[in-house]
């Protein structure tokens, strides 16, 4: 009979013990799947929101994280110069702003602004109505759950106050037009958020003119994005520009750290579990067969037989455990996304878990040094069995 | 000498009304040359982080500018050094700060054009007698001066407060081991209880009731929990230090990453026990109820 067969009988004579092989390896399994996922899903996700927008070119006026940017002065003309390089098919100036809706009675909903330059490339999708008119500032387009907090749509005008620094501008409320209603890539899932002109921010907050963000620039397909930031980068020394690829490396490196630790914690934790789970399960049982497997090695087995029975016996269990982990894996791993996306803040298209096919290498990888690593020491054990004595011990005495 | 980048963010701190420089990272900064006139020079602290990444030394002086050219720039003297409050919302991010008077801030950040510019601040830190009536306090003032912004400074509540999400998270995860661990813990007293039927067999001839072999299957359920759960807190107390060591040398901050609470040790402990004695009462029924002869295999 063959190792794999007999090792398979081997385990259904014990069912209950190996069920419970399985269905520890399979809740340990799930968690190092779920942290496999966690380990580069975040990475993944701003990746994919990142070239969902349509531009792979940032430029900014200084290299420091986002909450510390210096604005980017002039940013209008350099938009217009960098859109002039033979690499660059578009360069759009972009800024945040923050506004108040004026409603009576109620506490005034925050709303997030975006003020974008003159461009075709949009980062956002109208639902309803029209996009921003060319050369109109006084048009807006909003989310869809600003539209139905403030009861307006398309061609609606409303009033609004800037938010400058800490709290409410002292300069008067504005009035503008709803163009549209659309969605937005970046949002969080509870965000008021405003797509508008510069002029529109800066009658809002009184900045200076022309003042952006970042310029995000769409780089020309036959040349591509690298050679797009070198060619911003001769052409003006003086600003930051950064490809997606390494907007994503400097995330990984600062942004990122903490889940990609927590989930190697983890997954280490994980995969003790496993190995101390089977090895325990393996030698007990291995134990209680001493004579069984004495009388094997005496009718002619060979060391090397036993050993690959238990081998097997192990990588049964192991296996078997961790194609169970993989839907129990996906199903918490949802849960856990759930749970962290609730951060304030993120993006509703943003995930903390995501599926890439890696992760299911990784997980066999894993699972197979836990099946290898927990036969080791039960394996050693029949190896070096001495026949006559033990079969003396365990059928005569 | 090359200049520095401009202030890129401020904020009020304490009482000092000491003003925050962040400044512009891979932009060199030269100690400038020490003359008499050093001790007449406006004193700064510097973060240690600033004062290690540049090699400086207290005592050293500096020349800062509000300018991203570092034109008007001005000279400081390093008169100490501090450690920025640790704050876990900018736990990756690198603390170069500085910390310098409020009129020499104003002195080098004030555009000469704007004449308001030489009165503004960022903002005013105030700290109340009756710490409770923050947010009363926050919305009369806002209510008298609608110009300004004022919100307390306590954090946000439920799903608005990031650490609030990530206990969550924290918490499904150790709810998820908790788990693991038990399947692996019922294993084990399944293979435990396996290898004492005939014991229990023995036991139950000499006239031992089943209550009483089932008490003695939960006690001893409850004393493996306990001596696990007591091994699993000890090691956590004693592996908090190594822990927080490490990760306060990864992201250079004196934050506090694990903090061993009794109150978590407690819940540790209350959490094991029922477990372990559920396990030891599963893995036994079946020698709790089955027949005493074919326990001893007659």
């Amino acid at each position: 009979m063959r190792a794999l067969a007999f090792a398979w009988r081997s385990l259904t004579r014990r069912r209950g013990r190996t069920m419970l092989g399985i269905l520890g390896i399979a809740a340990a399994g799930a968690l190092m799947f779920d942290m496999l996922l966690l380990s580069r899903g975040l990475l993944v996700s701003v990746r994919e929101m990142l070239d969902s927008v349509g531009f792979d070119v940032r430029v900014l006026a200084s290299e420091g994280l986002p909450q510390s940017r210096v604005p980017l002065e002039h940013a209008l003309d350099a938009a217009l110069a960098l859109a002039s390089l033979p690499e660059v098919a578009a360069a759009v100036p972009f800024r945040i702003g923050e506004a108040e809706a004026v409603m009576g009675g109620d506490r005034p909903p925050s709303i997030a602004v975006f003020a974008i330059g003159s461009t075709t490339n949009r980062i956002w999708a109208i639902v309803d109505g029209r996009d921003l008119p060319e050369g109109d500032e006084q048009s807006v387009v909003v989310n869809e759950r600003l539209a139905e907090r403030l009861q307006a749509a398309p061609g609606d005008d409303i009033e609004i106050r800037g938010r400058c620094s800490a709290g409410p501008s002292i300069l008067p409320p504005i009035t503008v037009r709803i163009a549209g209603v659309a969605s937005f890539p970046f949002e969080s899932g509870a965000q008021l958020t405003m797509a508008t002109r510069f002029a529109v921010l800066d009658r809002l907050c009184e900045r200076p003119p022309g003042e952006a963000d970042l310029i995000m620039v769409a780089s020309r397909p036959e040349s591509g994005p690298d050679a797009a930031v070198d060619a911003i980068r001769k052409a003006r020394p003086d600003l930051y520009a950064f490809s997606n690829d390494e907007v994503i490396e400097r995330f990984e490196t600062v942004g990122f750290s903490y889940f990609r630790q927590i989930s190697a914690a983890l997954a280490i934790v994980t995969v003790s579990f496993g190995v101390v789970l089977i090895t325990v399960l393996l030698t007990v049982g291995v134990n209680q067969r001493l004579g069984e497997i004495a009388a094997l090695r005496a009718i002619g087995f060979s060391r090397r037989r036993v050993a690959g029975d238990v081998l097997w016996e192990s990588v049964l269990l192991v296996a078997i455990g961790g194609a169970v982990a993989i839907p129990l894996g996906l199903a918490l791993s949802m849960w856990l996304d759930a749970i962290l996306r609730s951060l304030p803040g993120v993006p509703a298209t943003l995930h903390f878990f995501v599926f890439e096919p890696r992760a299911l290498w990784l997980h066999a990888a894993l699972l197979a040094a836990v099946a290898v690593g927990a036969a080791l020491y039960p394996m050693w054990l029949v190896a070096r069995l001495p026949i006559a004595t033990t079969l003396r011990r365990e059928f005569v005495s | 000498m090359a200049g520095v980048r401009g202030p890129i963010a401020r904020s009020t701190c304490g009482g000092l009304l000491l003003v925050g420089l962040t400044v512009g990272l891979g932009h060199a900064w030269l100690p400038a040359a020490a003359s008499d006139a050093q001790a007449d020079l406006p004193a700064i602290l510097l973060s240690r982080q600033l004062l290690a990444a540049r090699n400086l030394e207290v005592g050293d002086t500096i020349e800062l500018s509000g300018d991203p050219s570092g034109a008007n720039r001005r000279r400081f003297r390093i008169a100490g050094a501090y450690e920025p409050m640790p704050d876990p919302i900018r736990v990756t991010s690198e603390r170069l700060e500085v910390r310098l008077h409020l009129p020499d801030l104003l002195d080098l950040t004030a555009d000469p054009d704007d004449p308001l510019a030489a009165e503004a601040l960022s903002a005013i830190n105030v700290k109340l007698k009756n710490p409770e009536e923050a947010g009363a306090f926050a919305r009369e003032l806002a209510a008298r001066v609608p110009i300004v912004g004022v919100r307390a400074s306590r954090g946000a509540e439920g799903d608005r407060n990031p650490f609030v999400v990530l206990g969550r998270f924290h918490l499904a995860i150790a709810v998820l081991t908790l788990t693991t661990s038990a399947v692996f813990l019922l294993a084990l007293m399944v293979l435990l209880a396996d290898e004492r039927r005939e014991a229990v067999g023995t036991l139950r001839l000499i006239g031992l009731t089943r209550g009483r072999v089932l008490l003695q299957v939960l006690l001893e359920g409850a004393l493996i929990a306990g001596a696990g759960a007591l091994f699993g807190v000890a090691f956590a107390a004693l592996t908090e230090g190594a822990f927080n060591r490490y990760f306060q040398w990864r992201y250079d901050t004196a934050l506090v990453f694990v903090q061993i609470t009794p109150s978590i040790a407690w819940r540790s402990v209350a959490m094991a026990l029922p477990l372990g004695m559920a396990a030891s009462v599963l893995a036994s029924w079946a020698l709790v109820r089955g027949e005493t002869l074919k326990l001893v295999r007659r």
